[in-house]
């Protein structure tokens, strides 16, 4: 008996050992999965962008693009990022809602810059969705929401349309985790600080919309998927307070104004 | 390691051809067992069904290759359910999810040459008995009708088995 259970021993510890010992290659290198990755991110991105540009207006305007390309410009400078991997569109649509697509695009609605009353409010909102992209929140939600064997069928192209509807509407319209949504809020604070862009503008941009009446909640998507608004005000501000902040103004005032009404006359 | 050697007695055409076939079974379990662990059980399960009153020569290779089939159902089942919290949950693939499935995948392949290998060898009449599989199968397979098929049936004139299942062994 004491044979056999030594013999048992042996044979479980060599398994585990030939594990181990296979685990020190970096098998995520060698076989090219974070390429193959980034491939599907891209295709993904690109197809759930398709269905974006159709369904709203894309704004093009010199005075809405050229400010939004100012912050991003300034954020991405203060923080070593690659702006040309970066893509930034706006949509014309009245609801208060951004979110980020698995190709390193952020989409943001006219509503929601409309809502803002300042650059750091819309900055903050900006900053915030980098650090979805950049902490990779962004296929980890779609994974979560629908299975990696669903948004790999979609790049293939041997799903329907109605899924990637869905695929849309998740990215879009559901909520983050209550987890990744506070890395994300930290990371848009060290991002804006980093940029010298006033980190409050996040804070009270999440408090403002938190405080609205019900009945125009309905416009605010951006607040339903992204909860726990006033709670994560709140802990943003107490951070702020900590911070020794310099923040110099990325737009000229004439030029928020021009992007402001550029909004509400087309 | 396996050990090759002879049987306590000599088993006839039918039980190695039988022993022989519960190999073959294994392969295909194998074979099907490593994206699907579902087939291991099965065959482990069906092993066990088919073979419970057979001759103890086709009984004893049937319950190796069952303990064996048992091993991989285990290591089969764990790759193919961080394969499906992969595929289907929040799961990444990381080093260790790949170097397990590189693990399981040369556990399979030996599993294979060596359930190959002693199918050819039952089926000439050589006692294969594999390390720690088959000191196992010693110890679980039931010594009463210890005794050659032909002898249940009253046609064996040899002596009575010893408690030791190989003879003249030799290893590999």
């Amino acid at each position: 008996m004491r044979k056999i259970i030594f013999q048992g021993l042996v044979v479980v510890l060599l398994f585990f050992a030939t594990w181990l010992l296979l685990s020190q290659v970096n098998w995520v290198r060698v076989l090219r999965i974070k390429q193959m990755t980034q491939t599907t991110e891209e295709k993904l991105g690109e197809l759930l962008w398709e269905i974006f540009r159709k369904s709203d207006k894309v704004m093009e305007d010199a005075d809405v693009v050229q400010p939004l390309d100012s912050l991003l410009a300034r954020i991405c400078d203060g923080n070593g990022f690659d702006k040309d991997l970066l893509q930034l569109h706006v949509l014309k649509r009245d609801e208060v809602n951004a979110f980020a697509l698995p190709n390193r695009t952020v989409v943001i609605y006219s509503g929601l810059i409309a809502a803002c009353d300042n650059e750091s409010e819309l900055a903050g909102v900006i900053a915030h969705e980098l650090a979805h992209i950049q902490l990779n929140h962004v296929m980890k939600k779609l994974i979560k929401e629908v299975g990696l064997s669903v948004i790999i069928s979609a790049t293939t192209g041997n799903t329907g349309a109605d899924v990637m509807r869905e695929l849309a509407r998740v990215l879009s319209s559901s909520a983050y985790d209550r987890g990744l949504e506070r890395e994300a809020d930290r990371t848009a604070l060290r991002y804006l600080e980093k940029a010298e862009i006033d980190p409050e503008g996040l804070a009270t941009f999440l408090f403002k919309l938190s405080q609205e009446e019900p009945s125009v909640m309905k416009n605010l998507a951006w607040i339903s998927t992204h909860p726990d608004t006033e709670e994560r005000a709140r802990n943003l501000m107490q951070k702020i307070d900590e911070m020794d902040l310099e923040p110099r103004p990325v737009l000229k005032p004439e030029t928020w104004e021009r992007l402001q009404a550029a909004l509400s006359e087309r | 390691m396996i050990i090759v050697g002879k049987f306590v007695y000599e088993p006839n055409e039918y039980e190695t051809e039988k022993a022989s076939n519960s190999y073959l079974m294994s392969v295909v379990a194998i074979l099907a067992g490593l994206p699907m662990p579902i087939f291991n059980l099965v065959a482990t399960l069906g092993f066990w069904a088919a073979n419970r009153k057979s001759p103890y020569f086709v009984r004893w290779h049937c319950n190796q290759a069952l303990l064996s089939q048992f091993s991989l159902l285990i290591m089969n089942g764990a790759g193919f359910w961080w394969t499906m919290t992969i595929l289907f949950g929040s799961a990444t693939i990381t080093n260790y999810y790949l170097a397990y499935i590189a693990t399981i995948l040369l556990y399979n392949l030996g599993e294979f040459i060596v359930t190959v290998f002693s199918a050819s060898k039952t089926r000439k009449g050589i006692h294969v008995q594999w390390w720690f599989y088959g000191t196992l199968t010693n110890l679980i397979t039931s010594e009463k009708d210890k005794k050659p098929g032909y002898l249940k049936y009253g046609h064996y004139h040899g002596n009575a088995p010893s408690l030791n299942s190989t003879q003249n062994s030799e290893s590999i």
